[in-house]
């Protein structure tokens, strides 16, 4: 129970920032990054190749590029940055002036080509079959402690740093530029005209959530030892989107809530449950009633459960009242 | 000299491609044209119609029920979908954004619900392929000259009944302004049944080209496929069936080319780069043809 416990914290820490990073983007800016998933998994490689070591012969049936082995908090570091630097690329997709819509569409091509990328090219990350036996951080260090132990030691550290990712969002959500970037995201030829830069506020706010999915992916990583494109479908995308949508999107406590209530009590509680029919049956069904439960928020409450607070201007002078 | 010939070899299997491609373009950017929904569930409706193929292939019933069998059923599927899932959201005056939103919803549903009906399984399609033929420089079979004859009918096909019939016309003044359409005594419901069904029956279409051109299908054949679809009905400007076959020439044979010479796994990567490149060059005079934001279902 208390493995069961603090198994579940630490995918709670980690989808939770994963859809913090995706709400900035897409709650406070408008940036429909439906490619969001690529920039959890990038993280996590870059984790991967910068803890797993040369190829030391014992592994030889994985190839990957890399092969660094740095002390622990530095691959979380550079999963953030990785991240980060993804983000600035694509991120051009979302500066340009484009329908919404087509923008949508593009970084879905986008998340579809980079699985079928990563899973062709063996040479980068081990295709299709994906990297294992990554080292957890402080594995050495840590020894002395049971698995259980180890466990709690890392979900406290998911906690702290999703709280330190709070407490940086809440921070900035008060920030003038979160309100130009919302003011931009409700209405762009406006808030062009009153002399914003959009394109940049975008950029800006696309490398910072990437910078968070990155971290995710990192400590995701560290956590679960291995990972492949099976872990990254394009289809994840919309299970951290589903929470967010659920919860209320730009609304931090929203999110929270709609995640737990979408990746914990709907996607991990089930994997406990007795199994039926074929194996696999049951993660299928999963994403059924996930785009069921995606539509019935859209039609039943499209602002989701805590819906985001208003902002209120509140002004001081002329035209005030 | 090998270089040369793989290349010139690439292009021949790039008009093929570019042909299945071109077919799903066309209902795709048609049903975009007028409508205004960027429909993603438009792949999966495809798959439908390579499974519909399918099972027609495993009961032994011939060629010509699966020509009629798929289209149909991608046409039904598209059709009950519009009438009523985006129409509910339309008339909740749901913009573009939201529409995409639950296309994508329901693509996750019928991806999922067809993937755990064949309980996640790649299934083989027995079709036969016919003798090669050296056609110029190109080695063709006869199956795939059939295919490229199917892409050229149903362009000509489009295009006379766009351009020579007045339920044509009727449909391209609904594509470039539908209130301006209505006003004129267009008659909307008919004519947007007609696009749904005709943008459903291509995919279906698609799917079974598709199906007898790979021999394998599984149930995120459409998706991925959709990539190269999606493409070449942006890149054509949407509404435009002309565009969308010749940027399925250039998706087609790019894709082919790099897959050839750089590896397959970069084939659909080229697609995504050459409407990136388009995109950001020239946004305004492609992508953004028209810059409504209201959905007609």
């Amino acid at each position: 129970m208390s493995y069961y416990l603090s198994t579940i914290l630490v995918y709670l820490g980690v989808d939770v920032l994963a859809a913090w990073a995706l709400n900035i983007q897409f709650g406070w800016a408008g940036v429909p990054n439906f490619a969001f998933i690529i920039f959890q998994a990038i993280g996590a490689y870059a984790a991967a190749v910068v803890s797993l070591g040369p190829d030391s012969g014992a592994n030889s049936f994985q190839r990957y590029i890399l092969g660094a082995s740095l002390p622990f908090p530095l691959p979380l570091l550079v999963a953030a940055a990785a991240g980060a630097l993804l983000a600035l690329f694509i991120g051009v997709i979302a500066t340009i002036r484009l329908r919404r819509d087509y923008q949508a569409a593009v970084f879905l091509l986008v998340a579809l080509i980079a699985s079928q990328v990563v899973s062709g090219d063996v040479g980068l990350f081990n295709g299709s079959n994906g990297l294992a036996a990554i080292p957890q951080p402080l594995s050495g260090a840590l020894s002395s402690l049971s698995i259980g132990e180890y466990q709690w030691v890392y979900a406290g550290f998911t906690t702290f740093v999703a709280i330190g990712v709070l407490l940086v969002m809440r921070r900035l959500g008060r920030s003038g530029w979160q309100r130009a970037l919302r003011a931009s995201r409700d209405d762009e030829a406006a808030a062009s005209a009153l002399g914003l830069n959009v394109p940049l506020m975008r950029l800006q706010v696309f490398v910072l959530g990437g910078a968070i999915a990155g971290l995710s992916g990192g400590l995701l990583v560290g956590f679960i030892t291995a990972w492949s494109p099976g872990g990254w479908g394009y289809a994840e995308t919309f299970a951290i989107l589903t929470g967010i949508i659920l919860g209320g999107v730009g609304n931090d406590w929203g999110v929270l809530v709609g995640t737990f209530l979408v990746q914990i009590v709907f996607i991990e509680v089930p994997s406990f449950l007795p199994e039926f029919g074929y194996p696999g049956l049951i993660d299928k069904l999963e994403w059924i009633v996930i785009g069921f439960m995606w539509l019935a928020v859209l039609i039943l409450r499209p602002g989701g459960i805590i819906p985001e607070r208003r902002y209120r201007a509140r002004l001081s002078g002329v035209g005030g009242r | 000299m090998v270089v040369a010939s793989i290349i010139v070899q690439s292009i021949g299997f790039g008009i093929v491609t570019a042909a299945i491609v071109a077919i799903g373009a066309m209902g795709f950017t048609l049903q975009f044209g007028v409508t205004n929904i960027l429909n993603i569930s438009y792949g999966n409706i495809l798959t439908i119609g390579a499974f519909a193929s399918l099972i027609v292939e495993n009961n032994h019933l011939g060629l010509g029920a699966t020509i009629i069998v798929a289209p149909i059923a991608g046409a039904l599927v598209t059709f009950v979908l519009a009438r009523t899932l985006f129409a509910l959201f339309a008339h909740r005056q749901a913009g573009t954004f939201e529409l995409i939103m639950v296309t994508l919803a329901s693509s996750l549903i019928i991806e999922y619900s067809i993937d755990a009906s064949a309980q996640g399984q790649t299934f083989a399609f027995t079709f036969p392929t016919g003798k090669t033929l050296h056609t110029g420089p190109f080695l063709f079979t006869t199956e795939s000259l059939a295919l490229i004859g199917v892409a050229i009918f149903v362009y000509a096909a489009l295009m006379a009944g766009l351009h020579l019939t007045r339920m044509g016309k009727a449909l391209r003044a609904l594509s470039i302004d539908p209130k301006l359409a209505r006003a004129c005594g267009v008659p909307m419901r008919r004519m947007l049944n007609l696009t749904w069904l005709i943008s459903g029956a291509l995919a279906g279409l698609t799917g079974l080209i598709y199906v007898t051109n790979s021999l394998t299908v599984s149930a995120n054949a459409g998706l991925d496929f959709l990539v190269l679809v999606i493409a070449a009905a942006l890149l054509g400007g949407a509404g435009s069936p002309t565009g969308a076959v010749i940027a399925s020439l250039v998706v087609g044979i790019a894709t082919e080319v790099v897959a050839a010479v750089g590896g397959s796994y970069y084939s659909q990567a080229v697609g995504l780069g050459i409407l990136a490149v388009v995109l950001i060059a020239r946004p305004s005079s492609r992508a953004i043809a028209t810059n409504r934001d209201e959905v007609t279902v």
